[in-house]
């Protein structure tokens, strides 16, 4: 049977490593080639890496550190699938079928994307064929109005009409190969997954999902494992927190029986 | 060229780790406001997690020492050993590491902490020739004469904590504060990554070795692989975390209820008695380096956190900045002589630093803008002419 993934998100804003707290509150955490290697050296199963710059400018202001102070995120994607012994994700402003060439060639595994699939549904369909729907993973940001779920896009500043259930069915017709889905009510809060959320999502397509937002607790991955048949389970600003993170998160859900692969240790 | 200035406290942009919001605000307020809005209620439901966290730490021991915590015998670790022996009443292991720079008061403190404690202290310092050599290496690698020191404080206690199979280490202030890295929910622990990154500007031991160190030389920097830390299980918490921290407060406890001393003489780069008495460049030359490099001064430190608990007005603050971030400290003469340097050699290679998102150069001059308003100039350019070609290329990026 298919083991379970446990995924760390990682996100980028201006050549910063950050954390992120309701789509709004931003924290600097650091060079992302000293993040990336921890979690590949704690046997990620993938992550995801996601670019929220708004601007084009990538500077970590550093000059006199033992890291690459990089210019460019294609630079950054080379540098950090340079340390990762796991599938590494890439998403944030991609807008053409070159930008994911560009990506790939850098050492992306897979292309996610978010706004320009709201924007333009038919360039799901042609990113797939040119590259394989396996290489192409749809992020959904979803928010609670009232009683019922919306799909915003350009990093939760923007609503969109559909509803996440619509949306997923929509992009899995076009050739998606996987969706992330995304509760911005609970990014950054640690409260757990909206687990109704996840399950309206999973149910509603057959290509594989991957819950997000809101883990604050170990059991918040049992909770969205246990609950919903969701394929895979990430996770972005808890992995920060402490040392060892997804080793130690890999083996809580290892010895609580889920069917997850058993934690390891990769030395880099 | 324009410098921007959080408008809460003195912090410039181009503060270290900093982010500024869209309202002009710095994270490290942002942060200290978390922690300042936090209600007596809040901190007492704290002390309770934390002595959650730590009991079962205290029930399985009865023949080791209950926690590690890394000390210089500064006001920060010295309160920390009040909390932990004196309050809790736990035996813990003290563990300094010594990179020689004391000053006189720092060596009273320190030495007095087995006489005001119950508690055992190790003491592990490198031969002060390793340490004389790693000043003047990393003086030109990094632009920080003080590696060794904040390599040693992060990776001993560490080493000594899994070789003693002590898996609690206690520290003290959640030192990501100072630029509002995380919040006060985030629960954040010691890691590896923040020290490599952070604390050691991402360079290890084994980056020493091409300048003429052995490995013999740097045992004390070498930090345990993730296996034998997960064997003993070694978790680093921070008690600023969990109870309130105001440095103003606990010197106050400190100095009443033990010999603690704080600086007889006034630093020359900051208005602060009490701060950083284990280390003589801290609030020095190594701190005059931030502000070669970032232009920014431990001044400027110390009144953004008095600014952000309310012991100071930010005019006062400015003030402050106007006074001290620039002054060039006499520990300047003390160190080349420790180290057989040349002032000349020192400004040359400290010019090389020049971060040209703050300086420029004008007349043979270093200029930067204030925070008062204007730009003033700083000192003479010691860079040769490919030195200020380099200056220059790297201006043009940015």
């Amino acid at each position: 049977m298919k083991k379970n993934r446990l995924i760390p998100i990682v996100l980028l804003k201006d050549g910063w490593i950050v954390q992120s707290k309701n789509f709004s509150q931003y924290q600097n955490l650091g060079n992302p080639v000293a993040t990336v290697k921890r979690l590949s050296e704690w046997a990620s199963d993938e992550i995801i890496f996601l670019d929220i710059s708004r601007g084009d400018k990538y500077d970590t202001k550093r000059n006199d550190q033992g890291y690459k102070n990089r210019g460019s995120f294609l630079d950054i994607i080379k540098d950090v699938s340079d340390i990762a012994f796991m599938p590494i994700t890439v998403g944030g402003k991609i807008r053409t079928i070159k930008d994911i060439e560009d990506r790939l060639l850098s050492g992306a595994d897979k292309i996610c994307l978010n706004s320009m699939a709201i924007e333009d549904i038919s360039f799901i369909n042609q990113a797939s064929k040119e590259f394989g729907s396996q290489c192409i993973v749809i992020s959904i940001d979803a928010k609670k109005n009232l009683d019922n779920y919306l799909v915003y896009s350009k990093g939760g500043r923007h609503m969109t009409n559909f509803t996440p259930v619509e949306f997923s069915k929509i992009v899995e017709d076009n050739g998606a190969g996987e969706i992330l889905i995304n509760s911005i009510d609970r990014d950054g809060f640690g409260g757990g997954y909206d687990i109704s959320l996840i399950e309206k999502v999973v149910e509603s397509v057959s290509i594989p999902t991957i819950a997000c937002g809101g883990v604050g607790e170990w059991n918040h991955f049992s909770e969205a494992l246990e609950k919903t048949n969701v394929d895979a389970v990430a996770a972005a600003n808890i992995f920060h927190y402490i040392d060892q993170s997804v080793y130690l998160a890999k083996k809580y859900l290892y010895e609580s029986g889920f069917n997850v692969r058993k934690p390891d240790l990769i030395k880099i | 060229m324009n410098a921007k200035y959080c408008k809460k406290c003195v912090y410039p942009i181009s503060a270290v780790n900093l982010n500024i919001d869209d309202e002009g605000i710095c994270s490290a307020c942002k942060t200290a406001e978390k922690f300042e809005e936090l209600s007596d209620d809040f901190w007492n439901q704290r002390k309770e997690k934390f002595e959650e966290i730590i009991q079962p730490y205290l029930n399985k021991n009865e023949s080791n020492y209950d926690c590690l915590i890394p000390v210089s015998g500064g006001k920060d670790s010295f309160y920390q050993a009040h909390l932990i022996a004196k309050e809790y009443g736990l035996k813990p292991l003290l563990m300094t590491y010594h990179g020689n720079n004391y000053l006189p008061e720092g060596d009273h403190n320190r030495d007095l902490m087995r006489h005001a404690f119950d508690a055992d202290h190790i003491v592990w310092g490198p031969s002060v020739d390793t340490l004389k050599k790693l000043n003047k290496i990393t003086f030109k690698m990094m632009g920080d004469m003080n590696w060794q020191n904040h390599c040693g404080i992060k990776t001993a206690p560490i080493q000594i904590a899994t070789k003693f199979n002590i898996p609690l280490i206690i520290w003290g202030e959640t030192d990501w504060d100072i630029s509002g890295m995380y919040s006060p929910d985030d629960f954040v622990e010691f890691s590896a990554r923040v020290r490599h990154e952070h604390d050691l500007r991402g360079y290890e031991w084994y980056d020493m070795l091409k300048h003429g160190l052995k490995e013999k030389d740097m045992m004390w920097a070498k930090y345990p692989s993730d296996e034998e830390i997960l064997e003993v299980g070694v978790r680093g918490i921070y008690i600023g975390n969990f109870f309130k921290w105001d440095p103003n407060k606990q010197t106050k406890i400190i100095m009443e209820n033990y010999d603690w001393k704080p600086s007889e003489k006034p630093f020359e780069r900051t208005y602060r008695r009490f701060s950083n008495l284990d280390d003589r460049y801290e609030n020095g030359i190594h701190d005059l380096l931030k502000f070669v490099k970032f232009g920014y001064g431990r001044a400027s430190d110390h009144a953004s956190k008095d600014i952000r608990t309310g012991y100071m007005a930010r005019e006062e603050g400015v003030e402050m900045v106007r006074k001290y971030d620039s002054v060039v400290s006499s520990d300047l003469y003390y160190w080349l002589d420790y180290v057989g340097m040349k002032e000349n050699e020192f400004w040359s290679i400290a010019d090389t630093f020049r971060d040209p998102r703050v300086w420029w150069i004008d007349d043979g001059k270093w200029y930067k803008n204030n925070i008062w308003g204007g730009a003033s100039s700083y000192g003479n350019v010691h860079l040769d002419d490919s030195g200020i070609e380099n200056f220059s290329k790297k201006n043009r990026k940015y």
